[in-house]
């Protein structure tokens, strides 16, 4: 039976089209029940994993291929630190540049208290030499200043995530991701922005629905979002899924599909 | 209008008059990519293309013209540095030497560039003749550029990729330094562009091919764009209006143009 998915939304990136996008997001949403997160369960438990498995939009768009070992570096502590001080500044008026060194001093200061365990940013951050850390809060005030650019004009509440969504698949061993930068409450629902660099690529779409199905396990009531919109400021571009249960079962599907893809290439390592 | 070598500073040219500014235009961009996929179009036909055609700033200048000293790797190092060190005098960063700070900060960024191996293997004249150059120029750009605001939102090296013909080109773009925001009633956006080369005629079209960029990322015209050069201390800034942006229309049409079939 072919399995058809709510079209994919395109749109120029502007400040008009991005409110058109929330405002006219569909108000009736999909539900993820019990049964539903039982049976996604029980699909992943159908696929063994000698390890944890940890699944995102990324790896849905590589077709299941793991990731290299990631590194910090200051491409990869910008989008953090970049929200955390837009989370800091009370108004768009402050000054972003300010916000993002409070965030830096901060991670730091952690990191001397003793509280950054090995490996996470704030302990990368206590090891780099001065030029590193500019370079850093240049990025992160990049970082910064885009996302700002992109949502400041948007009419409705909308405030910065304080994470991504996480969903841990009980008795599965995997963890899914779920990438989120800004949430739009609207009277109906929500909407949530996610922010990349680049251009969007084939795969983006289907990116799109395991961040959507991610979002939506992780909510307490498993109600989906409103839409989830990518917005590619490099590119000048939104893409946009709505929170339909065809778009919440295809990004399912794409997930336990990258889990089947991930174990072939683990076997095939090992043979 | 373009400006002779300019005695005041770089902001101070960027600000310019304020009561002069002109509405924000957004509707130039939509009639701009018409133009340019249309040409695409003309070129390619609908045929699919084997790879996508990248075109740059780089590319637009390189149209017709010969290999150039300024290609070598050393002087690519010496750009990559320069930009680097610009990039932390706008983060208000303390740049004790200029060089070494660049140097440690590029290879945090990007540790398996190529063009850093290069650096490795240079003999200690060659390495202090980049150092006393890559200063040099970090001297003149801290001279010349005065205190950013960080009101004006400044962000360095910003990247713009567009897409035409479906893939067969990739407009991509790099600009060392953009202030201002695109959601005010009036155009305040300003792009700058360091080189580490006196300004020439090709610096005209990396100017014109920026603020096409800008507009088509953004879908905002911006106010003005302007290229400084760290060797002799210029600034050359123009306004941005429909002509500007015509021509780099044209810029990119030529350059395309060397795909068309005989």
């Amino acid at each position: 039976m072919e399995v058809t998915v709510s079209p994919l939304l395109q749109r120029r990136l502007t400040a008009r089209a991005l409110n058109e996008l929330i405002e006219d997001a569909p108000s009736s949403v999909a539900e993820m029940s019990e049964e539903h997160r039982v049976s996604l369960t029980s699909r992943f438990r159908a696929v063994p994993s000698s390890e944890h498995r940890r699944l995102d939009a990324w790896m849905i768009e590589q077709a299941g291929r793991p990731p290299g070992p990631f590194a910090w570096s200051p491409t990869t502590a910008r989008r953090i630190l970049g929200n955390n001080a837009l989370r800091r500044m009370s108004q768009p008026s402050d000054n972003l540049a300010n916000a993002v060194r409070d965030e830096v001093a901060d991670q730091l200061l952690r990191a001397v208290r003793g509280y950054a365990r090995a490996g996470s940013l704030g302990h990368w951050l206590a090891g780099v030499t001065h030029p590193v850390l500019g370079l850093i809060t240049a990025e992160a005030v990049n970082w910064a200043t885009q996302s700002l650019e992109c949502v400041e004009a948007v009419v409705t509440p909308w405030r910065i995530a304080s994470s991504d969504a996480y969903y841990d698949v009980a008795g599965a061993r995997t963890t899914l991701r779920g990438r989120r930068d800004v949430i739009v409450e609207t009277p109906r629902g929500r909407v949530i922005v996610r922010i990349r660099a680049g251009q969007p690529g084939k795969c983006a779409g289907p990116g799109l629905r395991s961040d959507l199905v991610v979002e939506t396990l992780a909510h307490p009531h498993g109600v989906a979002p409103q839409r989830y919109l990518g917005l590619w400021p490099d590119a000048g571009l939104i893409l946009g899924v709505d929170g339909t249960m065809e778009n919440v079962r295809a990004g399912a599907r794409d997930f336990v599909r990258a889990a089947v893809a991930q174990r072939r290439l683990n076997l095939t390592r090992a043979a | 209008m373009l400006s002779a070598p300019i005695p005041e500073l770089v902001t101070d040219v960027l600000r310019g008059d304020r009561t002069r500014r002109p509405r924000r235009d957004d509707t130039a961009a939509a009639g701009l990519r018409a133009l340019l996929e249309d040409h695409v179009f003309s070129v390619f036909g609908a045929r699919r293309t084997e790879s996508t055609v990248m075109i740059t700033s780089a590319t637009i200048n390189a149209a017709g013209r010969v290999l150039e000293l300024a290609d070598s790797p050393l002087s690519r190092a010496r750009g990559i540095l320069v930009s680097i060190a610009f990039r932390l005098l706008v983060a208000q960063v303390h740049v004790a030497d200029p060089f070494m700070d660049a140097l440690n900060a590029w290879r945090a960024e990007r540790p398996r560039d190529e063009l850093l191996d290069a650096l490795v293997h240079l003999d200690d004249d060659q390495r202090a003749r980049l150092s006393a150059d890559v200063t040099s120029h970090f001297a003149t750009l801290s001279r010349s550029m005065g205190t950013i605001p960080s009101g004006w939102r400044p962000r360095t090296s910003q990247r713009a990729r567009q897409l035409l013909g479906g893939t067969a080109v990739c407009l991509r773009d790099v600009v060392d330094l953009v202030v201002g925001s695109p959601h005010l009633a009036v155009t305040n956006v300003a792009l700058v562009d360091i080189t580490t080369s006196p300004l020439g005629p090709g610096a005209e079209r990396t100017m014109r091919y920026h603020a096409l960029m800008q507009t088509m990322r953004t879908s905002v015209v911006p106010l003005r764009t302007s290229i400084f050069s760290s060797a002799t201390g210029d600034l050359w800034t123009v306004d941005v209006d429909q002509e500007v942006l015509m021509r780099a229309v044209e810029d990119v049409a030529r350059v395309l143009d060397r795909w068309k079939s005989p």
